[in-house]
């Protein structure tokens, strides 16, 4: 899909010694939401920032909505949103106001910016607070406020690190759907996060990043089979008969406390012949799900694998 | 570069500055120390002869000057040395970067709004500057060139101090250095000048003074006249150190402001004569050598002089020798070249992307 989404090809960059990003590759297409899923460390803040065009790589082939970000940024910059895991806003100007100046810093008539902060003030539900100063606003408030600044001249590609830190369940739930909506109506979304289970409900695709490496690039509906034993969590009716059959079964347990039982189990074939060992025991089973969903489990196996 | 992406920086960047800090306060305090030291000056003038007097207002009006520069001087660094870095600190400088907006447009967007603050400031004076004027003896001329030459010296400041905050990524070093560089501008260059001076002196030997015969001189016996006498001495070459003097903000300042004819200059003293003392009133007006800003411009201009080779010591009247000329232009432009440079080192260091990062510097 040349001119759409982003592109990267073995994206490099160090600083000093330090190596952040080895060789990266990573493909964000238009009209999904792509995670970017690593450790502390891994370089993700790093690769976003060469997309962001504020960083040169050292190496490597990027375009974002069709051009480079290293010889067109300006261009780059016209169709992309951007947001940093940490960022500041202007203390003293009010929400309103500092949207309509980021608006004028896209190149927009006064009358657009002014459109335009009205509609994304109602977005994201700050219009009781658009002539309050910022620095009044809660954490989650601003937060929100930073991803309308990402949105103001109507992206094609939005890159965001950490979108969902300081933010309350409501305000996740209302972020990922504000972020599939966006996706459905076309843009290539790629976002950084380490709220795993948020992310299994929003991508469409995940980019696994590890030492400065991609280490897996997979579809949501098609993550690999696990090959290590991982920690699954069973909760039934009565505990002690849970326990008592998982004895009975051989399975290697233990309790966590009134969330249940976690056992080891390695991949979906095991869990699901244990559930129906359990049930046909007689265990009423209420839920049975990898401990930190699905993502967590293959995150963990791909980050162990590369130590 | 648009004119108004620059005006959307600038706007943001003053209306920040109003609200967040207590500009009543320090504008109001700005006004009232000045106002206080006006009266002061006034005070003083007033005790000065009675030829002083009719031109009273001209001598404010220097004092008044260089006290606002110096005041002025120390704002300055405060308001700009955190421009950048501390944009940066406070993680709302990478998102400007990463809009449409150019390098150019956000340099010339926060340096506009820096120097309009400082703008504001010395517009605050011109109350004072009318009661100078009130007092008698200040011509419009000066007033015009020492407010321009004023708004360059400090927009130079601003300048420096915006360059400096996007070199270093620390607030406090850039604050600090700041104020180092007013300071090697005002008291350095006077040090410099001063030890530079002493220390390039030259060790001359000049001739003796030709003594007439002795008159009591033994007929017969020729004048006693040594063949060759000589005495070593030394002297200081202001004329190659002065462009150091040059660079300093208030020597560029008062002598950039017309200069007016001392009075003793204007008709040769006869030895004999009456002294002409701030007592006798002048016809019109002449500089009594009370006003400050042609003080500082005359001492500067004599330093400028060019060397005059030594002549033999004679007891013979010499006349004046001729002023030096203008060092303004010069110092003016040590500070406009300055300024410029500091304004181009801000843009490369918020050109994006960053190939090279210096150590220590977070891009968001």
């Amino acid at each position: 899909m040349q001119g759409t989404g982003i592109s990267a090809t073995a994206v490099a960059r160090s600083f000093g010694e330090v190596h952040a990003v080895r060789s990266m590759d990573l493909r964000a297409a238009a009209g999904e939401v792509t995670a970017l899923v690593g450790p502390n460390g891994a370089g993700k803040t790093t690769l976003l920032l060469i997309l962001a065009t504020l960083l040169a790589p050292d190496a490597g082939t990027i375009r974002i909505a069709g051009y480079d970000p290293v010889t067109d940024p300006d261009d780059v910059r016209a169709r992309m949103g951007w947001s940093p895991d940490v960022f500041g806003l202007y203390d003293g100007l009010t929400a309103r106001e500092y949207l309509e100046f980021f608006g004028a810093a896209y190149r927009m008539t006064a009358d657009q910016s002014r459109t335009r902060a009205r509609e994304l003030l109602a977005l994201a539900r700050l219009e009781e607070h658009a002539d309050h100063p910022v620095h009044v606003l809660s954490r989650g408030q601003k937060q929100r406020l930073g991803l309308m600044r990402a949105l103001v001249h109507d992206p094609e590609v939005l890159v965001l690190d950490e979108p969902a830190s300081g933010l309350d369940p409501r305000s996740r739930v209302e972020l990922r759907d504000l972020l599939r909506s966006f996706a459905a109506a076309g843009a290539a979304v790629l976002v950084s996060s380490h709220a795993l289970a948020d992310l299994e409900e929003l991508a469409h695709h995940v980019v696994f990043v590890d030492a400065g490496r991609t280490v897996g690039e997979h579809r949501l509906d098609a993550l690999p089979d696990a090959v290590r034993p991982r920690p699954w969590r069973l909760r039934a009716l009565d505990a002690d008969r849970l326990v008592a059959a998982l004895r009975r079964a051989g399975a290697d347990h233990e309790t966590a406390g009134s969330a249940g039982v976690d056992v080891a189990l390695t991949g979906d074939e095991e869990a699901a012949d244990l559930l129906a060992r359990l049930v046909a025991d007689g265990v009423r089973v209420v839920s049975m799900a990898p401990v930190g969903g699905a993502l967590e489990a293959t995150f963990l196996e791909l980050t162990e694998e590369t130590r | 570069m648009t004119l108004a992406g620059v005006a959307a920086v600038a706007r943001q960047e003053f209306t920040v500055r109003i609200r967040k800090g207590r500009w009543r306060w320090l504008l109001g305090a700005w006004f009232l120390v000045l106002l206080a030291l006006t009266a002061l000056l006034r005070e003083s003038v007033l005790r000065a002869g009675r030829g002083v007097q009719p031109f009273r207002g001209a001598v404010m009006y220097g004092g008044l000057m260089l006290i606002v520069l110096s005041m002025a001087l120390l704002v300055a660094p405060a308001l700009t040395a955190q421009s950048v870095n501390g944009d940066r600190e406070r993680g709302t400088l990478a998102t400007l970067q990463v809009t449409r907006l150019s390098p150019l447009e956000i340099m010339l967007g926060k340096f506009g709004a820096a120097w309009g603050t400082m703008l504001v400031f010395l517009a605050l004076t011109a109350p004072l500057v009318l009661w100078c004027v009130a007092n008698g003896g200040v011509d419009a001329m000066s007033v015009v060139v020492v407010s321009v030459v004023m708004a360059v010296l400090l927009g130079t400041v601003c300048a420096v101090s915006l360059g400096l905050s996007s070199v270093l990524s620390r607030t406090t070093t850039s604050g600090v250095l700041s104020y180092l560089v007013v300071f090697a501008l005002t008291i350095g260059t006077l040090v410099v000048f001063g030890l530079s001076s002493i220390a390039t002196q030259e060790t001359v030997t000049r001739p003796c003074a030709v003594e007439p015969p002795p008159p009591s001189a033994v007929e017969g016996q020729p004048a006693q006249v040594p063949d060759d006498c000589s005495f070593t001495t030394t002297r200081v070459r202001t004329d190659r150190t002065w462009l150091i003097l040059a660079a300093n903000p208030f020597v560029v300042l008062a002598d950039a402001a017309p200069h007016r004819e001392r009075c003793d200059d204007r008709t040769p003293q006869p030895a004999s004569g009456a002294v002409r003392g701030p007592d006798v009133e002048p016809v019109e007006y002449c500089d009594n050598g009370l006003d400050p800003l042609g003080g500082i411009g005359r001492t500067v201009r004599d330093l400028r002089k060019p060397h005059v080779p030594e002549q033999p010591m004679t007891s013979s009247y010499l006349p004046p020798p001729a002023r030096g000329k203008a060092v303004w232009p010069t110092g003016l432009t040590v500070n406009l070249v300055l300024g410029l440079g500091m304004l181009a080192v801000t843009v490369r260091q918020l050109r994006t992307p960053y190939r090279e990062l210096p150590r220590g510097q977070r891009v968001a």
